[in-house]
């Protein structure tokens, strides 16, 4: 398996930079090839441009600032996002990655005279999310998990048709014991390495 | 009133910008006071920083100037208008990180003593967003609207039980005419006059 991991937190020392590390040691333990991209560490700049704007359906190859970018997503058959959800949904910085790497020829083309775009990452045939939420499972359904629909919606269906999703979620993370954080990472780790 | 609007589109002289415009000049005829924020013209940047992450469950979670000028804005807000472009079922990355770094405790939302979140926002009586899409509406409502939700759940469970909402979108752009851009133009305006 090629495994892309795309992690966003600004702080090396948070739950999430925790959950990252389960995650590849999983995932080395099951003798997977990993990319791991630490988008904060990278300083990725989340502001799609006027000129990125101007230019979102021309050959991705007339932009070189994503190119790595978008090179990961051509090797990878696996995708594991590592995000903390605030605003009931990933952060900016990694929406960004999304609005600027994301883009026509990469992810999708659209064919002339229309508004149906056609997939271009078929190979990608697993979404995983690892997430913390700060506020309560039932604060989240409410407010619709927009996280959740964003991966395994709206990227998802650029991916293979049979493309399987799974969902590692902490709810509660600002008030929850010691010992349920403990547990969620053993429970990421564990998934990483049976994942097949 | 007093109306925030913000708009969150990189390019002067888009629909968006045209959008935003029609809303400021409907409002302010309405006798409203109206603040624009263009998020793109301003320079803000979307993504929260390690100081703010750090400061986020103090105190003091506003560490940048910019971002207490804004929070100042909508802390006074009693209308709230946000304008733009849904890429990939969401707002751009630089209106939600707008809503990350000025939306802090204190700002969008409070703690209680139990650590639960409680509304903030009840000074705002209405809300609105204004977007535009790519994708036709069947295709919008079947795969996933975040953007909306975003707005109509996330912050309004943190204004008052009675603030209103209301949600205009134009769909399938790519194809749309000059004339269905210029009624939706129209109706944003009478949308914005009678708010």
């Amino acid at each position: 398996m090629k495994a892309l991991v795309v992690y966003a937190h600004p702080n090396p020392s948070s739950l999430c930079a925790a959950a990252r590390d389960r995650v590849t040691a999983g995932l080395a333990a099951a003798g997977h090839e990993i990319r791991l991209l630490d988008l904060y560490a990278e300083e990725f700049i989340p502001e799609l441009s006027s000129w990125e704007r101007e230019h979102h359906l021309d050959d991705p190859a007339t932009k070189p600032e994503i190119a790595r970018h978008a090179a990961d997503l051509r090797w990878c058959d696996t995708l594991v996002l590592v995000y903390p959800t605030w605003y009931s949904a990933q952060p900016a910085i990694m929406k960004g990655w999304i609005d600027r790497v994301w883009v026509n020829g990469v992810a999708y083309e659209l064919p002339a005279d229309s508004n149906r775009i056609r997939p271009l990452l078929q190979h990608i045939r697993r979404i995983v999310v690892v997430t913390t939420h700060g506020s309560s499972k039932w604060v989240n359904a409410v407010q619709g998990e927009g996280g959740k629909r964003v991966a395994f919606r709206s990227l998802r269906v650029l991916c293979s048709p049979r493309c399987r999703t799974t969902w590692l979620a902490l709810y509660g993370a600002d008030t929850c014991s010691q010992e349920r954080r403990s547990a969620f990472l053993e429970r990421v780790e564990k998934k990483f390495r049976t994942l097949r | 009133m007093q109306v925030l609007v913000v708009l969150a589109h990189p390019t002067a002289g888009s629909l968006n910008h045209a959008i935003a415009d029609r809303a400021c000049t409907a409002l302010r005829t309405a006798g409203h006071d109206v603040h624009l924020l263009d998020l793109y013209a301003l320079g803000f940047r979307a993504a929260m920083t390690a100081d703010e992450r750090a400061a986020y469950h103090t105190d003091e979670p506003i560490v940048d100037p910019l971002v207490r000028e804004h929070a100042q804005l909508v802390r006074t807000a009693e209308a709230l208008v946000f304008v733009y472009p849904t890429w990939w079922s969401s707002m751009p990355a630089i209106l939600k990180g707008w809503l990350e770094r000025v939306f802090v405790p204190g700002v969008g939302f409070q703690f209680n003593e139990a650590g639960k979140v409680r509304p903030a926002l009840t000074h705002v009586r209405r809300l609105v967003g204004i977007s535009t899409y790519g994708s036709p509406w069947p295709y919008v409502k079947v795969i996933n609207d975040n953007g909306r939700r975003t707005i109509m759940r996330t912050i309004r469970i943190n204004t008052g039980t009675f603030t209103r909402t209301h949600w205009l979108g134009l769909y399938a752009i790519d194809t749309a005419t000059a004339d269905e851009r210029e009624r939706f133009l129209e109706r944003v305006e009478r949308r914005m006059r009678s708010l």
